[in-house]
């Protein structure tokens, strides 16, 4: 009497696999334009931010050791995306602590999926979301007066480097989640975005930074992928900066993925 | 082939609680299984086991033909589960609830959205269907859980205390579901607190408590097991010590509450007639007589020593006059 | 008795206390707040430190110039709080029972909004004990004073926009936009720089903006003399939106019912 007892073939299976993605990733990204606070930090706080940091501290490119920029505002543009998909990567964290509170992974858990793939949905959302923030400042941006000096190409990289900075934080905020199973623990997590920030080159050059944050800057990794999505903005693209940025983002996806994967096989089965 | 097989299953967690201590239970096809017994007395964890979403820590079972550890795959494409909090978004509408769920069982585009809409008609759910989940009462969520769970046709299906929390409109319209899903084919599998549920709906019903089987079979024979239906009489002032020493002719003294006497049946509802003709002989005034049968939590009582929670809900109020 | 001033200050204290005893309730939810100011001042201290070599800056140690930068979001931030404490109190329904009580509207509004007053010295104490270690120098006793005073009622009347928010809106998903706005009211003042110092639009707000006045009130202390000349704007600023917020927030309070 039951449609699908039987295993479908492979073929078949990765077939119904990607729709499985592909609708759990469309459900996330519904999620977060339904419900408003989760929309905020990704688009509003960036943008208030970002406001206030190039209006009180502008002057800051008369300083003789600022870099040469076109304006404090293009300087600025990278620290407000990164500062945008981190908080995504949060945001996405509360979502599947609510998920998991609430039951709804039970439901995912249950039903003939992949393991992984409700996780991948959710990055996928987290990427999505990650790309609309980097149009988002790349077109706040250009209407304020910055200029991306590496033309479409250059904001071509800038976009993908910041989708691929969300999805590399997705996958801390699913690491978040599923060791926590807890959305307070998540929103407890904010704060320490913009520690994180704070250290590293996301909103001043690593040159005029204060010790000890100056130090610790030059080991953080934001700060290798805040450079990488300055570079195309305030210069001609190089190769380096932008090797640099993936290099950064590869380290902050490995440390999500195996705290990640630790996490998913606690909850699994377990409770 | 036995829908549910389950030999000696069980849940250890980490710090030594024994959440299920071994227990045994076979559903036969097409059956519905009742699964009674009080708050954490180990219901829910043995059907978090049986949907694979638990590890059992020893023993097995076998779902729909397969093994839950070594073949969860090919269980969860057989079974519908409907759990105990009804894991629904609040943000999504009942129709994209439905049409992931059909995803998630491998259904196309197309298919899922014939049988969503189908199932939710059958719930009564259509008008509903593209308000969102958090707006639904609870007699929705339940509903709509329930149809959610039936969109890929499974032989099993599992509820975990599908009418806790419900009103009686509601908690009717479930169990009438649950009789026509049952009518289809589907073997039923049903965990509850409340003996009237399991009395009305089972054709088998296993009493759990402590994490271990207290007693299985159909609701009469375990009715059966546990004896005879007892009296309780209320006599007018004045009439209570003569009408104790005839009750007591026909069978043993139950303690009761003041005012009431209760007194076990030797030879069942056949003893009421003489009773009543002897009463009336010895001239006690009878203000209420009512013919108790046994329940399941009689039988709960006479296997565990207590009452299973929720049955006092079910007490008729003192006074009442039953048919004769 | 259900009325009277007893009634009132008896009725005050208890809502008090029910807000004050949340936190004892759920401290994660609190940790944030307390710390939040605080790691925003050694943050942007750290990062935007080097704009105090900018001529024309009136101070050489920017820890100095933007600790009272943090007093005042940390009001900001607990006054949000009250706010979506409210909103997600008016969702559970607990809200309803306040307002069927016998408690006059601007009881009611007292009690939710002083708990804040108090509530912020959490986070300024933080605050001060970081910012001395860190070699911020002592205010004076009256600039400390002041600062706190001005904080403490700052704090009531970002608790009374965020009251007016949630009567208005009825649901936790209000939360950004009371933080948004407090955020700005704090941030688009002199809170980075000098005036003279801003980049052109920002210098326009930050003048129109009562906040800077506040904001100016307390700092002087820490970066000079208390002088009756830099008290006086702050406290009229603080006056006016107070008086604002609060009329706002009894005329919401008294359309609740409806």
């Amino acid at each position: 009497m039951s449609a699908g007892a039987v295993a479908p073939p492979l073929g078949a299976r990765i077939v119904a696999e990607t729709r499985v993605v592909a609708a759990l990733g469309r459900r996330s990204v519904r999620q977060a334009f339904r419900r408003p606070q989760f929309l905020a930090p990704i688009i509003i706080f960036p943008s208030l931010f970002l406001a206030v940091n190039t209006g009180g501290a502008g002057r800051a490119v008369d300083l003789p050791q600022f870099p040469p920029v076109n304006g404090f505002l293009d300087f600025q543009l990278a620290g407000a995306m990164l500062q945008s998909t981190m908080l995504a990567g949060v945001s996405a964290a509360i979502a599947l602590a609510l998920d998991i509170q609430i039951g709804f992974v039970d439901r995912l858990v249950a039903a003939p999926i992949a393991r992984w793939s409700f996780v991948l949905g959710r990055l996928i959302a987290t990427g999505v979301l990650g790309l609309i923030a980097g149009l988002w400042f790349l077109a706040v941006g250009l209407v304020f007066g910055a200029e991306i000096v590496a033309g479409v190409p250059g904001a071509l990289v800038v976009l993908v480097l910041v989708g691929l900075n969300a999805i590399a934080w997705g996958t801390i905020g699913a690491a978040i989640a599923l060791n926590s199973g807890s959305p307070s623990v998540a929103q407890g997590i904010f704060p320490i975005v913009f520690v994180i920030l704070f250290l590293s080159s996301a909103f001043f050059p690593e040159n005029l930074l204060l010790e000890p944050a100056k130090t610790i800057a030059e080991w953080n990794p934001m700060s290798l992928i805040a450079d990488g999505l300055r570079d195309p903005i305030i210069s001609e693209l190089s190769l380096g900066p932008v090797l640099e940025g993936l290099g950064g983002i590869a380290i902050v996806a490995a440390i999500g993925a195996v705290l990640s994967a630790r996490g998913l096989n606690k909850k699994l089965r377990s409770a | 082939m036995a829908a549910i097989e389950v030999r000696g299953l069980e849940r250890r967690y980490s710090g030594g609680v024994l959440a299920v201590a071994g227990i045994d239970l076979e559903v036969s096809e097409g059956e519905i299984y009742a699964f009674l017994g009080p708050n954490g007395a180990g219901k829910t964890t043995t059907v978090r086991m049986l949907v694979t979403l638990l590890l059992p820590t020893g023993g097995t079972a076998l779902v729909a033909g397969h093994d839950v550890v070594r073949e969860a795959p090919s269980v969860r494409r057989s079974i519908g589960v409907a759990l105990q909090e009804a894991a629904l978004d609040p943000l999504m509408t009942g129709r994209e609830l439905m049409l992931l769920q059909a995803t998630l069982h491998g259904l196309s585009s197309e298919e899922g959205r014939r049988k969503g809409d189908a199932l939710l008609d059958r719930v009564g759910l259509t008008q509903a269907a593209n308000r969102r989940v958090g707006t639904y009462s609870g007699g929705m969520r339940r509903r709509l859980d329930l149809a959610t769970a039936l969109v890929h046709d499974p032989s099993v299906l599992f509820l975990d205390e599908p009418t806790t929390g419900l009103d009686p409109v509601s908690r009717i319209a479930i169990w009438d579901e649950v009789r026509r899903l049952n009518g289809e084919g589907t073997t039923v599998f049903l965990t509850t607190q409340y003996l009237e549920e399991a009395d009305q709906l089972a054709d088998r019903v296993g009493i759990i408590d402590d994490g271990k089987m207290a007693a299985e079979g159909t609701p009469t024979q375990l009715k059966a097991q546990v004896g005879n239906p007892h009296l309780e009489v209320v006599i007018a002032e004045g009439g209570s010590e003569r009408a104790e020493a005839i009750l007591v002719r026909f069978g043993d003294p139950i303690p009761a509450r003041d005012g009431t006497l209760m007194v076990g049946l030797r030879r069942g509802a056949a003893d009421v007639a003489p009773i009543v003709r002897a009463l009336d002989e010895a001239g006690c005034a009878v203000e209420a007589l009512e013919l108790v049968q046994p329940t399941l939590d009689d039988v709960f009582v006479e296997k565990t020593g207590r009452h299973l929670e929720g049955a006092e809900e079910h007490q008729p109020p003192a006074g009442e006059t039953a048919p004769a | 008795m259900t009325s009277g001033v007893a009634f009132d200050f008896r009725s005050t204290w208890a809502l008090m206390r029910r807000a004050i005893n949340e936190i004892a309730r759920v401290p994660a939810a609190v940790i944030p707040a307390v710390l939040a100011p605080t790691i925003f001042m050694c943050g942007l201290a750290a990062v935007f430190g080097n704009l105090t070599q900018l001529p024309g800056f009136t101070t050489d140690e920017y820890l100095t110039f933007i600790l009272p930068v943090g007093f005042l979001q940390g009001a900001a931030f607990t006054g949000a709080a009250t706010g979506v404490n409210l909103a997600r109190d008016i969702e559970l329904g607990w809200f309803d029972r306040l307002l069927a009580s016998p408690a006059p509207r601007g009881v009611l509004l007292a009690g939710t909004v002083l708990s804040a007053s108090l509530r912020v010295l959490m986070p300024i104490t933080l605050l001060m004990i970081v910012g001395l270690a860190l070699g911020v120098s002592f205010p004076g006793v009256d600039g400390l004073v002041i600062a706190v005073l001005l904080a403490s009622c700052f704090a009531a009347v970002a608790a009374c926009y965020g009251v007016i928010l949630a009567l208005k809106f009825k649901t936790q998903a209000a939360a950004p936009l009371m933080q948004a706005g407090v955020f700005m009211a704090v941030l688009f003042t002199t809170a980075y720089a000098p005036q003279a110092l801003l980049t052109g639009w920002l210098q326009d707000v930050a003048r129109l903006n009562p906040v800077t006045q506040i904001l100016e009130a307390v700092r002087q202390g820490f970066v000079g003399e208390v002088t009756w000349a830099d008290t006086w704007p702050g406290l009229l600023a603080l006056a006016g939106l107070g008086v604002l917020m609060i009329g706002f927030a009894l005329r919401g309070l008294r359309r609740a019912g409806n």
